[in-house]
């Protein structure tokens, strides 16, 4: 039996005669993890749902242990041992965990109790904290997320594929999902993974691939990597130095108080906690996931409510606010760019321009009775060529653009309405390398400005490069202030998790 | 009727003036232990308050008024009345408030008597006092109805009878130029305006020469108190104590109020003290609980230290802290003297001194 368990030759994809991959030449061997390293558009997450049966090729060929290939469902990809663990959930929200798990492996006869106990047993051997009988819709990200990994572990993959699977873990979870992942390896399994933390690429994968524009750039054993290598390689440039640089030997003196938090409590997320926002600054927010932190600045944006009773109080340049619904904040200078960009930051089917043009409409009272697509277009204009957004033209769909320009999209849809307050949620995202160096350097530009920055974020170094002072969040409150000057990744980890 | 219906829902749901929140220490203010680590020059039976005078460091002490020469202090001058307030004039006098109803002025501090006296009957509760434009001498009187000594009193009556006086010294005239304040205590000049603390309200006002006023610095989490200019421009506030989410909520509860301060001695009230940790009838909040003996130092406090330093136009730099499990607490005056930050803790009745160059350069680095 050949070494290789999968090969793709001369792969090629185009979408409306534009190519996603071209003549792509990759090999898994068997029993390696293999990474996929790039830029969002240089094609990694085509090529793996050409190797799932997602997509079929336009051109090229595709082996699996040393067989043509060419799966046209995921089923048919199922059936040749190939599974793959989406970036975007592909769980049914309605269902419980066990029986998500089991979708698709029914009997004639199925009884609940056998496959919850089943599901319980198959999850304690992953190590994986989730109830089988939790409704999916109700689990954290996190949680859905292990699910998803312990269903293609379930289905006997011999290779599985794994999409930005870290993205939402927590760093407990991810040392977890590399033990998982490890022993995967040793019972012979085939993974290949996409990241955008070059570190667990160069930590986890034993080759790493990298693509840029959709052709192959390099492929090599992980140690012959490091991080400005692979960098260079995606982007072309060395970024090594912008991106996530060095120490900060300076940071912006707080300006007046813009944001006061007292107190505040929605159970059981957020529990007493209590914060200020200074202007020009950027404050860093960093916590394990489930630490109230989204929570606390969603209150704060009247994106959720806090507590009925006793919930404690938001005031916003010394008055107290309580915002029932988004529109009041926004129109009191408070912008919050979600970190859940596809579903509650743009409209998808709409263009870029349209996009921008909303934005500017939710400040406005009450709408606006007669809209000017000529206003909308130009709006849109001014700002794709302020944040650099990569379009083919005005009408271009937001569907249609990279995550790191749909994210320029969303920001540019906050800052359209000229806040006070900008939050960003997680702002680099499942972004590419180079469009993270340029929404760093956006955030850093709106603090010179003299605006109030927060930035919340899971990836530490983000935390670390961006900000002048950072909180930390535990347990639903702010448990610990650092000023960048003082903070390493030792202490703010240790007060995140202790 | 729609005023007490509003305030009836405020009260059950927690909201509006019935909110008991309490802002955090952060930012400028994060917490630190620099205050408690500085180091002791002297203690005193019943500080009040220092003054920096012809390159000489006084201290109000009771009725005595205080000389610090080297590490000791020697007497200058007894008063008969207890020293509320002092502070060293631009010409090299000291001007003294007694027993918060009179404010002399020395020609030097060692003087055998009062170059000029000022004996307004209005005058009733002054605490501060701080040299004004042309030549006039500021002072904040805290209450109309209650004496300084009685200030946790007028607090838990939410007196709000505080005033700024202007002494006009060429004149002898006393003008009044604010009131209405809710507890007054720290005043210095502003620019066109005057900085004042209000110490209810926990947060700085300017009052402009109309008499227009305007927040400088609000929503403190503390008690702010006098003020000083600081040497390189700005200002040292202090803070006498920390507020606490106990005191807010009885002081929203005005029956309970009443009968705490019918029925039960001062020293155990639930209000902010100079000192505590000293009898087990202390009352505490839920987190100020002793572990093994120890109080956590983010405990709730029932008195504190702090000292907060402000830029020209109010914003808070650092802050130098003497926390929960600390004892230099209750500090109400602070003054800048030859490279060091002369602080009176008036909890433990301590004179702290702070080295300036190595605070700045740890703090503002």
């Amino acid at each position: 039996m050949s070494d290789i368990a999968l090969a793709l030759r001369n792969a090629t994809k185009l979408y409306a005669g534009v190519p996603a991959i071209e003549a792509v030449d990759f090999e898994l061997h068997r029993g390696e993890i293999h990474a996929l390293v790039g830029e969002n558009g240089a094609g990694k997450s085509t090529l793996t749902k050409v190797m799932a049966g997602v997509v079929a090729l336009t051109s090229g060929t595709m082996q699996v242990n040393g067989r043509d290939a060419a799966p046209r469902t995921p089923l048919e990809a199922r059936h040749l041992g190939i599974a793959m663990v989406f970036q975007e959930n592909s769980l049914v929200p309605t269902m419980t965990v066990a029986q998500n798990l089991f979708l698709g492996q029914e009997r004639f006869y199925n009884r609940l109790r056998g496959i919850y106990i089943a599901a319980q047993q198959f999850l304690q051997s992953l190590n994986f904290d989730v109830t089988p009988t939790a409704t999916v819709g109700m689990l954290g990200a996190a949680k859905k997320q292990m699910v998803e990994i312990a269903r293609a572990v379930l289905h006997d993959a011999k290779v599985i594929i794994f999409d930005e699977p870290t993205a939402t873990l927590t760093p407990e979870e991810k040392k977890y999902f590399f033990d998982l992942v490890r022993d995967l390896k040793r019972r012979g399994v085939s993974i290949v993974f996409i990241s955008h933390a070059l570190e667990e690429a160069l930590d986890l994968a034993d080759r790493i691939t990298i693509l840029r524009d959709g052709k192959h750039v390099v492929t090599d054993d992980a140690v012959n990597f490091d991080r400005a290598r692979i960098i260079q390689a995606m982007v072309g440039r060395d970024l090594s130095n912008t991106l996530y640089g060095a120490r900060k030997n300076s940071v912006r003196p707080a300006g007046a108080r813009v944001l006061t938090v007292q107190n505040l409590k929605m159970a059981p997320m957020v529990k007493n906690n209590s914060l200020s926002v200074f202007a020009g600054q950027i404050t860093g927010v960093f916590g394990l996931v489930g630490a109230g932190r989204t929570e606390t600045f969603k209150i704060v944006a009247g994106v959720l409510k806090r507590d009925f009773f006793h919930g404690g109080e938001v005031i916003l340049h010394d008055r107290p606010v309580r915002y029932l619904v988004p529109a009041p904040a926004v129109r009191d200078g408070i912008a919050y760019i979600t970190e859940d960009r596809k579903v509650e930051g743009f409209f998808e089917t709409m263009s870029v321009a349209r996009n921008i043009y909303l934005g500017l409409l939710a400040k406005m009272p009450g709408g606006r009775f007669l809209l000017s697509p000529r206003e909308a277009d130009q709006l849109g204009k001014s700002w794709v060529e302020k944040l650099r957004v990569r379009v083919t033209g005005n009408a271009m769909k937001v569907v249609e653009l990279s995550g790191g320009n749909q994210q320029k999209v969303v920001i540019a849809k906050s800052l359209v309405q000229d806040p006070d307050l900008i939050i960003f949620d997680e702002p680099t995202r499942g972004v590419d390398v180079g469009a993270i160096v340029e929404i760093h350097d956006l955030i850093q530009s709106l603090a010179d400005q003299g605006k109030a920055v927060v930035v919340i974020s899971s990836y530490l170094p983000e935390v670390m490069a961006l900000s002048d002072r950072i909180l930390v969040a535990r347990q639903g409150k702010v448990v610990e202030e650092f000023s960048a000057l003082e903070a390493t990744e030792e202490k703010i980890m240790y007060a995140a998790v202790h | 009727m729609i005023a007490a219906l509003k305030q009836f829902a405020d009260r059950f749901l927690g909201r509006g003036e019935a909110t008991i929140t309490v802002p955090s220490f952060d930012g400028a203010l994060k917490p630190n232990q620099i205050l408690e680590q500085a180091e002791t020059v002297a203690t005193f039976e019943a500080p009040e308050d220092l003054a920096a005078c012809g390159g000489a460091l006084y201290i109000a002490d009771g009725p005595l008024l205080r000389r610090l020469v080297g590490d000791s202090a020697t007497l200058v001058r007894r008063f008969d009345r207890p020293i509320t307030a002092l502070c060293g004039l631009p010409d090299g006098g000291l001007a003294v408030a007694l027993d918060g109803h009179e404010v002399q002025l020395l020609l030097k501090p060692s003087a055998s008597g009062p170059a000029l006296s000022f004996t307004d009957s209005s005058l009733n509760a002054v605490n501060a006092l701080a040299p004004g434009p042309q030549g006039t001498l500021l002072a904040t009187d805290g209450s109309t109805a209650r004496p300084t000594r009685h200030w946790v009193r007028d607090l838990m009556e939410r007196g709000r009878t505080g005033r700024v006086w202007q002494l006009d010294i060429a004149r002898h005239r006393v003008s009044l130029i604010a009131d209405g304040l809710h507890y007054a205590f720290g005043v210095a000049a502003f620019g066109d305006e005057l900085l004042v603390s209000e110490s209810w309200r926990h947060r700085l006002i300017a009052i402009a020469q109309d008499g227009r006023r305007r927040a400088v610095l609000d929503h403190l989490p503390v008690y702010p108190s006098r003020l000083q200019p600081a040497e390189a421009g700005g200002f040292w506030l202090t803070a006498f104590t920390a507020r606490t989410q106990l005191v807010e909520f009885v002081l929203r509860e005005a029956a309970y109020r009443r009968r705490m301060m019918k029925e039960i001695d001062p020293e155990f009230w639930i209000a902010p003290k100079l000192r505590s940790g000293f009898s087990f009838l202390e009352p505490m909040q839920g987190a100020h609980i002793k572990t093994m003996g120890v109080i956590k130092p983010w405990a709730p406090p029932r008195s504190y230290g702090l000292i907060i330093r402000l830029d020209d136009r109010g914003v808070p730099l650092y802050a130098l802290h003497s926390r929960v499990d600390g004892v230099n607490h209750g500090i109400v005056a602070a003054v800048e003297l030859d490279g060091a930050l002369y602080a009176l803790a008036k909890g433990p009745g301590r004179l702290l001194r702070l080295p300036l160059a190595a605070i700045e350069q740890e703090l503002r680095a």
